[in-house]
Order: C-alpha cells, then sequence, then structure tokens
C-alpha cells in the first residue's frame, strides 16, 4: 500500500507552540500516513511558502505579528482559495472558530485544548470536508444548468461556470453584484440572456429557497433555451407554410374544377357548331371553330392532367394493383397512339421479346404512362420513336427513345418536377403539352412501386425508362375478373 | 331491330347554356326524343309528365341536387325504371361508390365528349349489359 503523505504548512508565531505541534505530528506518523511540517511565523512568510510550494492543508494562527483576526485568514484564503484551512484559537470560547467557518475555515481548535488526539482528528476532519466540499463543488460547476446563489439583500454569493457562461461574466463581476432579475421562487420565468454574436438568447429560471452558510437564500437555476426557441420557431414556420402550401393547393383544385362546367358548354357550343348542327358553315367558319375545338380539347387535357396530379399527390387516388402481361399493355398503347397520330411522318417502331414476365400495377396509370412518353417522343422525334422491353430480375424495363434534340444535362435533374416545363424545341404541329405529364408519370411509378427516369440516347435524342415490379411467384394469379370497375370518364 | 325505336331522355342541369347543346346533340341524332328541366324540383315534375327512359341529371343543383332527384324518381312508381346518367365537374373520391350505391352506373365527367355522351345512351338501351370496360361499349 502506497504511503500517503500530507503537507502541512503551519503559520505560527510561537516557537514553542509550534514545537508542541511538530511532536504531536510526528507521533502521528504511521505506516499508511505521514505528515510532512513546514512552519512559517508571520503571514507573510506563510504567503510566500504557499506561493512556492503545494500543501495539502494549511494550520492557522490567526493572531500573526503582521496580521490578527479573521483578516488573517481571508488573505490566506486569497492566496490559496482552494486549500482548507484549519484555525488556531487562542480564546477558550467557541465564536472566533465559527466566524472563521463561516469565512471557509474547515475546522478550528482551542490551543488551550490542543493534544495529539485533537490535532490528528481535526486535520483528517478538514481534509475530509474538504473533499467533499470539492465534490459538490464540482458537481455544481460541471452542471450544463447554470446555478446562482443569491442571499436575501439580492447579492450574488456563488455561480458556477455554466451561469458566468449563460450571464456572460466573470466570477469578479458576478459574485459580490446585485442580480439584475426578478426572482420568483417555484415559477419557471423566461430571461433574456446578454447576447452572443449579435444573437438573442433566452433562458428559462426556476428560484428555489435554500440556505446558504447558514443565511436564508435563493438558488437560480438557469438553463439556456436559445437553441430550444429556435428549433421551435422553424417547426412552427414549417408549419405554417405547409398549411399555406395545402390552402394553395385546394385553390387551385378548386379554381380547376371550377373552370370544367364553363369548359364543357363552350365544348358542347362548339361541337355543335363544328357538326354543323346549327346550320351549315362556310370553309372558313368550319376551320376557325375547328381550331377552337382543338384548343378546348388542350385546355381539358391540361385541367385533368392537373387534378390528376392533385389526386396523385395527395394519395387519394385508388390504386388497382393486378397481375398483367406488359406485352398486351405495350401493344394496346402504343396501337392507340399510332392511331391518333395517323398522317405524321413519324414512326413507332416497337421490338418487343417474344414473352415476358407476368407486372403487378394499375394498368390504366401504367397505359397512361406509356401514353404520355409516347406523346413527348412523337412531339421532340425527327423520325421515330422506338419502344423497348426487356425482363429484369424483379422488374420488367420499358423503354422510349427518341430522335430528335434530347435533353439538356442541367434539365435532366428537373424533368420530373412539376414546376418545370422542358423548354426543348416543339413539334412542327402545334400540339402543346400540359408539363405535367411527367410529374404524373412519377407519382403513378410511386404509387405502383417503379421507377421512372430519363437520359439521353447514345447517338442522339432523349431517352426515358421505366420498371414495373414482377408478380410475386408465391401469389396465385386470380382468374381475370371485373378488372376495370372504374367509371368512365 | 331494323329501325331504332325514339327514346325519351330527360336532361336535367341548372346550367341552361349547356342544356342547349346537349339538346342539338340528341336530337341530332335522330334516336332521341328530348326534354329539358333546370332544377330538380323543375326534372321531378317533368320527369312525372315526360316519363322518360334516362334522365341525364347533373350533381349540383341548388335546391334538390342529383343524388336527391335520382332517389326521389326511384320512390316514384311512374319513373321507378327510369335509368339515370349522373353528369358532374367535381371528381371527389367517393363518388364512383356513393353512384353504386344509388344504383348509378354511369358518370359523365364534364366537359365530356360528345361520343362519350352517345355511348353512355347506348349503353343504358343495350339489351345485355356489357361489363364497362376499355373495349367494351
Amino acid at each position: 500500500m502506497e504511503q500517503q503523505r500530507v503537507r502541512v504548512l503551519l503559520i505560527e508565531d510561537d516557537p514553542d507552540y509550534a514545537m508542541l505541534m511538530s511532536t504531536y505530528i510526528n507521533e502521528a506518523c504511521g505506516d499508511a500516513l505521514k505528515y510532512l511540517l513546514e512552519t512559517s511565523s508571520s503571514l507573510q512568510s506563510g504567503l510566500d511558502l504557499l506561493s512556492r510550494q503545494e500543501y495539502d492543508i494549511v494550520l492557522l494562527d490567526l493572531m500573526l505579528p503582521d496580521s490578527q483576526g479573521l483578516d488573517t485568514l481571508v488573505k490566506i484564503r486569497g492566496k490559496a482559495p482552494s486549500l482548507p484551512v484549519v484555525v488556531l484559537t487562542n480564546l477558550d470560547n467557541d465564536k472566533a472558530g465559527l466566524e472563521a467557518i463561516t469565512h471557509g475555515a474547515q475546522d478550528f481548535l482551542s490551543k488551550s485544548k490542543l493534544d495529539a488526539g485533537r490535532l490528528r482528528h481535526s486535520i483528517g476532519f478538514a481534509l475530509g470536508r474538504d473533499r467533499l466540499f470539492r465534490q459538490m463543488e464540482k458537481l455544481v460547476d460541471g452542471s450544463p444548468d447554470g446555478m446562482v446563489i443569491v442571499d436575501r439583500s439580492r447579492m450574488v454569493r456563488y455561480a458556477n461556470a455554466a451561469a458566468l457562461g449563460l450571464f456572460d461574466r466573470k466570477w469578479e463581476q458576478f459574485v459580490g453584484h446585485l442580480f439584475d432579475y426578478e426572482l420568483t421562487p417555484d415559477r419557471s420565468v423566461e430571461l433574456k440572456l446578454p447576447e452572443a454574436d449579435g444573437e438573442e438568447r433566452l433562458a428559462e429560471m426556476r428560484v428555489a429557497e435554500i440556505e446558504w452558510k447558514g443565511y436564508p437564500a435563493w438558488v437560480a437555476t438557469v438553463r439556456d433555451q436559445s437553441e430550444l426557441k429556435k428549433l421551435e420557431r422553424v417547426r412552427a414556420e414549417v408549419r405554417e407554410r405547409r398549411h399555406t402550401d395545402q390552402l394553395k393547393d385546394q385553390l387551385l383544385s378548386t379554381v380547376a374544377h371550377e373552370l370544367r362546367t364553363p369548359l364543357s358548354v363552350v365544348k358542347a357550343v362548339v361541337g355543335i357548331l363544328r357538326d354543323h348542327l346549327a346550320g351549315p358553315m362556310t370553309e372558313e367558319q368550319t376551320r376557325l371553330v375547328t381550331t377552337a375545338d382543338r384548343h378546348i380539347s388542350r385546355l381539358t387535357r391540361l385541367l385533368n392532367n392537373f387534378l390528376d396530379l392533385t389526386r396523385l399527390e395527395s394519395r387519394r387516388a385508388r390504386v388497382t394493383r393486378q397481375p398483367l402481361d406488359p406485352l398486351e399493355l405495350i401493344q394496346e398503347v402504343t396501337e392507340g397512339v399510332r392511331m391518333a397520330n395517323r398522317g405524321r411522318p413519324v414512326a413507332i417502331d416497337v421490338d418487343l421479346p417474344q414473352t415476358l414476365p407476368s407486372v403487378n400495377v394499375d394498368a390504366d396509370m401504367i397505359a397512361q404512362v406509356l401514353g404520355n412518353l409516347l406523346d413527348n417522343a412523337l412531339r421532340f422525334a425527327r423520325s421515330s420513336v422506338s419502344v423497348r422491353a426487356v425482363a429484369g430480375e424483379d422488374s420488367v424495363e420499358i423503354s422510349v427513345v427518341d430522335d430528335g434534340p434530347g435533353i439538356p444535362a442541367e434539365k435532366l435533374a428537373d424533368l420530373f418536377n412539376k414546376f418545370v416545363q422542358l423548354d426543348r424545341a416543339k413539334g412542327g404541329d402545334g400540339y402543346k403539352g400540359t408539363g405535367l405529364g411527367l410529374a404524373i408519370s412519377r407519382e403513378i411509378m410511386t404509387l405502383n412501386g417503379g421507377r421512372i427516369w430519363a437520359g439521353n440516347a447514345p447517338v442522339r435524342g432523349a431517352c426515358f425508362r421505366f420498371t414495373l415490379p414482377l408478380t410475386p411467384k408465391s401469389a396465385d394469379v386470380p382468374v381475370e375478373e371485373d378488372s376495370h370497375a372504374q367509371a368512365r370518364s | 331491330m331494323l329501325k331504332p325505336e325514339v327514346k325519351k331522355v330527360l336532361i336535367v342541369d341548372d346550367e341552361r347554356d349547356l342544356v342547349e347543346p346537349l339538346r342539338l346533340r340528341l336530337q341530332a341524332s335522330g334516336r332521341y326524343e328530348v326534354a329539358v328541366a333546370y332544377d330538380g324540383a323543375d326534372g321531378l315534375e317533368r320527369a312525372g309528365q315526360f316519363l322518360p327512359d334516362v334522365a341525364l341529371i347533373d350533381l349540383s343543383m341548388p335546391g334538390l341536387d342529383g343524388w336527391h332527384l335520382c332517389r326521389r324518381l326511384r320512390k316514384d312508381s311512374r319513373t321507378r325504371r327510369t335509368k339515370v346518367i349522373i353528369m358532374t365537374a367535381w371528381l371527389s373520391p367517393d363518388l364512383g361508390k356513393r353512384a353504386l350505391a344509388e344504383g348509378v352506373t354511369q358518370l359523365l365527367l364534364k366537359p365530356f365528349e360528345e361520343a362519350d355522351l352517345l355511348h353512355a345512351l347506348e349503353a343504358e338501351f343495350a339489351a345485355v349489359k356489357v361489363c364497362a370496360g376499355g373495349k367494351a361499349s
């Protein structure tokens, strides 16, 4: 076992007494404990020793040639605030000793009653008390919450490191000064702290009544809430923005719906004129009405696309996923698009494998995606659009490639964003897209467990690909049932 | 049947400007005799006199709305067999479910193509109901 050494500094001007103490202390040395004693006979020489060497404890006579009374203690504590002190008193009454303890001494000994046992005991007690005190101080000082002790005259008596940080003061600027905040016990209050880096800081303060060094006082715990408040503000902002967004979406949806009624009137009326049901028209008149009719269709498409997208995004769309043969779907859609584009000089080249595995998707939705991609491709193609399909491990990948101008690299990332309409050179026939087709397609693919992406073909033109998840092998393929229960529109 | 018999269609919509071209369109086909009404109550009364085969009813109308009119027609012994096609500009999520519950099998979303209107009417008169599907009409 290592021998514990206690370095004692005795400050005592009476040489006889110092000798006596030395004897007592040496008597007390044992196997486990060894005292190393040094003596000085005045406050000044004591202070000099303290600045040169380290000690574990000071035994201090308060009545020295160069200093008397409590002042002696205060000066020693000022020099070595963390060193435990045992005060030696000449008087028989304990008043001076008790007073010394309230000023930071750990213990006191009356010289007249001194013996070896008492001295040893007092040193041990002072060291133990000091250790305990230090531990508590560490606990308080290490706390991330600020702690401030304020006495009844509103003077700050103690502040831990966190409190000094929060109030942005040094110890000597804070302790011993008036505490300039309202103290309301048992209630949590909000404090404005001094700004740091130009940012306002807020703290929460709670106050409790305690006893401090024998006197009634308050302890205020202060917790920095700046981060929390900032977070709350951001959260509120996000909530508000989301709400505004919802209102905007609602408004747009309402407007789109409201437009449908007048549009239906215009469409029906123009249809009557176009079909000469309200009497014959000149060739010129017919041509103009046909133009109007075409633009009504475009407007209708735009509205429908917009409402489709709104419905898809709000997840209100009903998705009916069923096993189906992708070959059938591709052929059906391409045939429809081919029919609608008769007479145009662009060829749709479909080259598919003999068989493809069954995929599990909503047929109408996927038909819409493929239709969108084909429409797009036809708009930009110079002479041909090719459609291909290939089976992968867990999906079938379908590609639509045109031989048009392609997509600028910097636009690729935003292509599926509803707020972006690609500004590619338009096709010659004046057909214009709604700008929502790709956004709709992406939403549909998400709902169907597939992916969609775009790139440029190696030679030239744009290339769109999407995947359809395979029908799980274990699942029984249901007999074809009424798969199109939706109302026609 | 060589010559299709003329069927009676009642159009009920508070949007008078739409009723007019619809009437013209149906009359021009030569297959329908058309009556019109401009709100639910008016439609109910006209239906009682006209006894239509099909009522083409707008959903949102002041007073008696499309669904209510539909129900009233069913309750009246004279119009119990009248078939109903609903027209609406509002595609709400529960529209299909509601239609089925009311015994309505066809919805026309405004604006609709003339062809869709004619197909919907023909489907109501088809001797054998075809499952409404992409290819069926």
